[in-house]
């Protein structure tokens, strides 16, 4: 057979196959720069403290809290339920089941939300689903939730009704007691009254999941 | 994982000694196939040696489905393949004059060198000719520059345009290309010429 032929064959028999299969669409990194960049700007990936701690009291299933913060801080002081995964071992293979999952709402969370933001970005580019960020990280949990202050009296009734659910909510998780050991601490303005059992509110419709 | 350089697998540096090495793997083959020889270059115009055609066409549609498979198992991401946007106007015209240019001289740019390197004089000649031509383009830049930057496509694929799969338009290409191939072949027995 002439060489020519041996060439036509081949080249023809590899043709065919390739015009025969599927496409491979599938893309190591999932977003463009710009896609993320207008992700980052409308915040989706972000969580309420509230919206948390309402999970939280309720010991909603669904909720995975992540620690990113380094161990011996996670030992410190962590969200109740939550596990650590120290953000440079985000990449880890240990972890990919539990990062990549399409059951579970994963709340990533640090002192502030930098760390935080950054395993975020990190999953939303590898195309992990069900990943999230806890607004304002510890430091604004410590604010809003263990240590809320109290409104002004002339504050509307939605703000009194958060306030109580947040005092509530303190309550429960140990509001106070954490404080000591918390990042940026601050003396606990108000005693939440003991037994107080937090009612679960008509949930908002709100972005994060 | 591929692109290497643009995934960073890969150091800009070892990228640019990795093209050396193939630009002279390119430049060997191009010699050892007869491509330093104007004469056969300008068979492709004639009809007696189609063998430019051949070895491109072979070498384009190679690279396309090796592309193409490399994409199938994942080791090229065909997004991050850079490509030349096109400026149909000015490709037009520059293909002409290309064209032109080939036929006159009986190279191109890339087998000039190799003509140069084997220490072809014709071929010299003819770098001389492409560096005139390169200054005399950029020192009137700002007389072509409506020309040049005219009708901007972006970077369009021919299987997109046609609402084809990428490999469906694959196997369009590879059967355009045999039947040139078969083609050629009869040319080649159309116009023969003795030696050259």
């Amino acid at each position: 057979m002439k060489p020519l032929h041996y060439l036509t064959l081949v080249l023809v028999i590899l043709a065919l196959i390739i015009a025969l299969v599927p496409q491979n669409t599938t893309r190591p990194y999932k977003l463009t720069a710009e896609q993320l960049l207008a992700e980052i700007r409308t915040g989706t990936q972000f969580v309420s403290p509230d919206e948390v701690a309402d999970k939280i009291v309720q010991k909603d299933p669904s909720i995975q809290l992540i620690d990113v913060r380094n161990p011996r801080e996670f030992d410190m002081f962590s969200l109740q339920g939550a596990i650590n995964i120290p953000l440079q071992d985000i990449l880890s293979e240990n972890n990919f089941d539990i990062l990549n999952q399409g059951t579970k709402m994963n709340i990533f969370y640090s002192n502030g939300s930098t760390e935080a933001n950054e395993a975020w970005m990190l999953t939303r580019q590898l195309g992990y689903q069900n990943n999230y960020v806890l607004q304002g990280g510890l430091n604004y949990w410590m604010e809003t939730i263990l240590n809320p202050l109290k409104p002004e009296s002339i504050i509307s009734n939605d703000e009194i009704a958060r306030y109580d659910f947040r005092k509530a909510a303190s309550m429960a998780l140990g509001g106070g007691d954490a404080s000591s050991m918390a990042p940026a601490s601050s003396p606990a303005s108000a005693t939440p009254k003991p037994g107080v059992v937090p009612v679960k509110k008509k949930k908002k419709a709100s972005g994060g999941c | 994982m591929g692109p290497l350089a643009v995934n960073e697998i890969i150091s800009s540096n070892t990228n640019f000694f990795l093209a050396f090495v193939i630009g002279i793997g390119f430049g060997f083959v191009l010699e050892q196939s007869g491509f330093s020889s104007s004469r056969k270059l300008a068979g492709l115009f004639y009809g007696y040696d189609m063998v430019v055609l051949k070895v491109f066409f072979t070498g384009g549609v190679t690279a396309m489905l090796g592309l193409l498979f490399f994409s199938l198992f994942g080791w090229v991401d065909l997004n991050l393949v850079y490509v030349n946007p096109t400026f149909l106007t000015s490709a037009i015209v520059g293909g002409l004059i290309m064209g032109a240019g080939f036929i006159m001289g009986g190279f191109c740019p890339g087998t000039s060198f190799c003509g140069a390197a084997i220490g072809k004089l014709d071929a010299m000649i003819f770098i001389v000719g492409l560096f005139i031509g390169v200054y005399l383009f950029a020192f009137g830049y700002p007389l072509f520059e409506t020309l040049y930057k005219s009708a901007p496509m972006g970077s369009p694929k021919i299987s997109t345009m046609l609402d084809l799969s990428d490999g469906v338009f694959a196997l369009i290409l590879v059967v355009v290309a045999v039947g040139l191939f078969y083609g050629s072949e009869w040319v080649e027995k159309r116009f023969p010429r003795e030696e050259y």
